[in-house]
């Protein structure tokens, strides 16, 4: 029996919709553009192209690699909800990253990844990019963007990025899902009536 | 023919597995209810936080119950409308990549005729028939002709009859969700004070808001002046003005339409009051009221319309389905 060493790699967390199939961590196929709104027509659309092109079916996968957040809230869900169906109901083990470090992966040195959050705020991640491999230099938080630019060093500020799979696998940036149903985004925030509630 | 269901669109998390649009194999529900009690009415955001966490795990389950698996399913019928779109997106995208891992074709499925086929699970439908639907985004009559053919006579020109229920159990503080609430305290006593004739422009039309600020009016200058509210009276004379509003429509509409049947479907057909009336006014003509269990939102009452759909029109949806907050039934 052959063992399977190919990985699904999804993200929609950010403006960018990622789908990538990748043997080893050479890319076979990708796709990543930017969306208007419309991550929810596309990604099921764009994968099963993905998939067809390749001529390959869920069980020939080794792995589901997903951005978890943070970033839009509607957008991360769409891909984690097909990333936790598609590795449960096919058996295939999932893993999570951060979108934020999927960004940044896509560059070299210091690298400030961030979503904007409006009211000057942003999601926002600090990474120590190589060529071939990365690693988080501070925790990923939601913030004051300028503030947080005043009290850290880097290289570069970017708000895209394609992934460089090779980057992740070299780091510890992977979590693998034991429980595959108990995953769910990272959000960094509370909503907005929660916060509410906790107010009063 | 064997379908899973999945509902999403509020803040039920339900997948179901039906056969042939009328056996129920499996119906699982997971209600956020008591989340958003906290908040006095669902929120979206924490509704679509909640569906993540539970979309496969309820899968799983409906599956596991109904004794099945995937290779048995025929269908896959998912909500794509109306509802809160955050939540309907959840559900859509899980359906999607479910269908694909699983080679299965996917539909997607009017949430109100999902409502209007709960029906079926008890009753069988007989054409033409007049469709009640009443829930909190929703009142309004549909005459169906045959098998998933909807023609909508009228609705309600301002608020549905469960979001008055729902304002006027927030004004007597009797908590949330307010329907079952005024309800049973209407059921406790006949009702103590006048309520407004309610007035409407066509003949199948509805309207709530005249009753509803005549309530909130009522309770404001009482409590100003300090006098004792009779909360009991006043939800039983709330609720019967709502009532007969419906039955007095429903009645001209079977009437005009020489229907053979009459429903109700949606979230308020579960209200007691409104069935007892449904069974005293239409003796001239067959009734149902959905099983209590199906009369808010599951998927069992998607998978079933979703059988009906595919029967009057066997075709699968794209990879490109979306969800729709507003969508008409037609
Ligand atoms: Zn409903």
């Amino acid at each position: 029996m052959s063992q399977s060493l190919k990985h699904l790699v999804l993200d929609s967390a950010t403006d960018y919709l990622y789908i990538g199939i990748f043997e080893e961590d050479k890319p076979l196929r990708e796709y990543y553009e930017l969306g208007h709104n419309d991550h929810s027509v596309k990604l099921m659309d764009e994968l099963t192209k993905l998939f067809d092109a390749l001529n390959m079916k869920v069980t020939d996968l080794a792995s589901i690699i997903v951005g978890n957040g943070p970033g839009s809230y509607t957008g991360v869900r769409i891909g984690v909800v097909v990333a936790k169906m598609l590795a449960w109901t096919k058996d295939v083990p999932l893993y999570t990253v951060s979108s934020l470090a999927l960004m940044a992966s896509g560059h070299t040195g210091k690298v400030l990844a961030w979503i904007d959050a409006r009211r000057n705020h942003a999601f926002l991640g600090l990474f120590e990019v190589s060529e071939t491999s990365m690693k988080a230099l501070d925790k990923e938080q939601y913030t004051h963007l300028d503030t947080y630019k005043d009290t850290v060093a880097f290289d570069k500020e970017t708000t895209s990025g394609k992934p460089n799979i090779k980057k992740l696998f070299n780091s510890n940036l992977l979590t693998h899902a034991t429980h595959i149903h108990a995953v769910a985004p990272v959000y960094l925030r509370q909503t907005e009536a929660e916060r509410n509630l906790n107010d009063k | 023919m064997i379908v899973l269901g999945v509902e999403s669109s509020c803040d039920e998390t339900s997948v179901s597995v039906t056969q042939d649009g009328k056996t129920i194999l499996s119906n699982v529900v997971f209600s956020q209810i008591t989340t958003h009690q906290a908040f006095g009415g669902v929120v979206p955001e924490v509704a679509s936080r909640e569906h993540i966490k539970k979309m496969t795990v309820v899968f799983e389950e409906a599956l596991q119950k109904a004794k099945i698996t995937a290779k048995d399913i025929d269908l896959v019928a998912v909500t794509k409308g109306p509802g809160l779109i955050g939540s309907l997106l959840v559900g859509i995208n899980g359906a999607k990549a479910f269908a694909f891992a699983n080679d299965i074709p996917i539909i997607g499925v009017h949430h109100i005729a999902g409502h209007i086929y709960a029906n079926q699970i008890e009753s069988t439908m007989e054409f033409p028939l007049i469709a009640l639907v009443v829930s909190g985004g929703h009142t309004e009559l549909i005459l169906m002709k045959d098998h998933y053919s909807f023609e909508k006579l009228g609705e309600t020109q301002d608020d549905a009859v469960g979001e008055a229920y729902d304002k006027i159990a927030r004004v007597l503080e009797l908590g949330y969700p307010g329907g079952p609430a005024i309800d049973e305290l209407a059921h406790t006593k006949a009702p103590t004070y006048a309520m407004p004739r309610i007035q409407t422009k066509g003949d199948y039309d509805f309207s709530y808001s005249g009753l509803k600020s005549h309530v909130i009016n009522l309770v404001n200058t009482l409590k100003m002046k300090k006098e004792p509210i009779d909360k009991a009276g006043l939800a039983s004379a709330f609720q019967q003005a709502a009532v007969k509003h419906l039955i007095d429509k429903s009645l001209k509409a079977v009437e005009d339409t020489h229907a053979k049947m009459f429903i109700v479907a949606g979230g308020v057909s579960a209200n007691k009051h409104l069935r007892s009336e449904v069974e005293a006014h239409f003796t001239h003509v067959k009734t149902s009221v959905p099983p209590f269990a199906y009369c808010t939102d599951n998927a069992a009452m998607m998978g079933i319309a979703g059988y009906y759909q595919y029967q009057k029109n066997p075709v699968s949806d794209s990879m490109r389905i979306n969800g729709h907050s507003r969508l008409n039934l037609e």
